[in-house]
């Protein structure tokens, strides 16, 4: 079967006619709503590289189905700058020269300024970068990727 | 397409479509961590997937002593509950053992044990404390011991429109979790160990997860530990028991002489931890 999903992405009502009832979140971004920016890595789970905000958590878009986040407010990396800690994370990033090729720098954005908000102000080092370690960088940059984080904990614009 | 979805509000609309031939095969669907993989991979048919998310079990109470998980709660939401850490630390290690913190915001204990998986990073805890499996079908609801639910890989005793509701868990402020795996995030452990103390003299509980098709408690290992706590030479006699046991599984994420060695390495671990989790010096 397939069915409309009102999705509101980025803060912005994005209404889906016939999505078919298999279809994943990260499909119905990139190819029905047309956000390319969520980048598709693996597909099962393990990269990371398709990461965006469902009501503010972190969520592998591969393994979501878009019918079950109907209603969900979904943040991509084309509105993660619309919100003060994510457009902090975006230019650490770009201070740090923390990507290289630059295919996981979307899922990296989105995961670090999820993961920022929902351990708060007071979270260690080492548990921001637990919470990150589902995020793999194929260039392997993680120490600029490292240095970003640290830069938006320590308040550097 | 290959499957249509299906997302009932109560539990008896869900058992009403597993059970109705007409969707079959229907398979229940929690986080989809799991079964969106199986399904596109042929493993499991499904013609139906059935969402178990708008039904009222991603709940978390405590029975007295007794922590009762609902079978949908995102782990994620576990480890912040109060209480849940000081109470129950084995079941924590295990829960931040899974996948990624991403992961954790779908993936779910019922789903954990639908899957069976031999490496599971959660059924070796709840099998060293006793967790109970609680379960509703058309024909009412029942209790299962873990050790009698799984089964195999994949295999438990679910019966068809069957579905977890939640889990017992008894609390065992001394108990812990501890795995080994070529990366941390996102790897199968090649194996894990659950200690617990179950509370009366002679009561240390240990399960291997990640050796055998299923995973085990092991009885030689408990017999080394009659005192409490347990001395260092007791440890090491339970650790080397323990490495001792069946014939351990060979793939292609260890040999079965490696996965020996750190079964005796990770049951010193789990007793440290788990003592360092108690208070006990
Ligand atoms: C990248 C990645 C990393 C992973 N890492 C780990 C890890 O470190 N440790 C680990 O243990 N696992 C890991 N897993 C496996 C998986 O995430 C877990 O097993 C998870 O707990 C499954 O939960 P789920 O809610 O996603 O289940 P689903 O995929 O929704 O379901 C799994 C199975 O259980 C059945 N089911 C679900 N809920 C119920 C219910 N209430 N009643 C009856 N049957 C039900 C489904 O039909 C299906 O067969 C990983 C998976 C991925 C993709
Ligand atoms: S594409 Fe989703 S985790 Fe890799
Ligand atoms: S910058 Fe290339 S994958 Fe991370």
């Amino acid at each position: 079967m397939t069915g409309p999903v009102a999705l509101v992405v980025n803060g912005v009502p994005a209404p889906a006619t016939d999505v078919p009832d298999d279809e994943r979140l990260l499909d119905t971004l990139r190819w029905r709503l047309g956000r390319k920016g969520t980048k598709e890595g693996c597909r099962t789970g393990d990269c990371g590289a398709c990461t965006v905000l469902v009501d503010g958590e972190t969520t592998l878009s591969c393994l979501t189905l878009t019918h079950e986040v109907a209603g969900a407010a979904i943040t991509t990396i084309e509105g993660i700058a619309d919100d003060g800690l994510g457009r902090r994370v975006q230019s650490a990033f770009a201070e740090e020269d923390a990507l290289q090729c630059g295919y996981c720098t979307p899922g990296f954005i989105v995961a670090v300024t999820g993961v920022l908000a929902e351990l708060g102000p007071n979270a260690t080092r080492e548990s921001i970068l637990d919470a990150l370690q589902g995020n793999l960088c194929r260039c392997t940059g993680y120490l600029a990727i490292q240095r970003a984080v640290e830069r938006v904990r320590g308040g550097t614009p | 397409m290959t499957f249509s979805l299906e997302r009932p509000e109560t539990v008896g609309e869900a058992i009403r479509i597993l059970s109705d031939p007409s969707y079959a095969p229907a398979v229940p669907l929690a986080g989809g961590t799991d079964l969106l993989l199986d399904v596109d991979e042929g493993r499991i048919p499904a013609r139906t997937v059935v969402s178990l998310a708008r039904l009222p079990w991603r709940t978390l109470h405590w029975e007295g002593d007794t922590l009762v998980v609902g079978a949908t709660l995102p782990f994620a939401k576990l480890p912040a509950e109060a209480g849940v850490r000081t109470r129950l630390p084995g079941l924590v290690d295990a829960v931040e053992a899974v996948g990624s913190l991403a992961l954790r915001h779908r993936a779910t204990l019922g789903g954990n044990l639908g899957r069976a998986a031999p490496a599971s990073d959660v059924l070796p805890i709840l099998l060293a404390v006793g967790a109970v499996v609680r379960l509703v079908s058309a024909s009412g609801e029942r209790e299962v011991p873990i050790g009698q639910f799984v089964r195999g890989s994949r295999e438990t005793s679910l019966a068809r429109a069957e579905l977890i509701e939640s889990v017992a868990i008894p609390s065992a402020p001394r108990s812990a979790y501890v795995w080994q795996r070529v990366r941390p995030a996102n790897d199968v452990s090649q194996v894990g160990v659950a200690v617990a103390w179950a509370g009366a003299p002679g009561a240390w509980q240990v399960a291997l997860g990640g050796v055998l098709p299923t995973p085990v408690r092991v009885a030689e290992a408990e017999a080394q530990l009659p005192n409490d706590p347990p001395t260092a030479a007791e440890i090491d006699l339970a650790a080397r028991a323990a490495a001792a046991g069946a014939a351990f599984t060979t793939d292609k994420r260890a040999t079965e002489s490696y996965r020996r060695r750190l079964v005796s390495t990770l049951v010193r671990r789990g007793f440290a931890r788990a003592m360092a989790a108690g208070g006990v010096p």
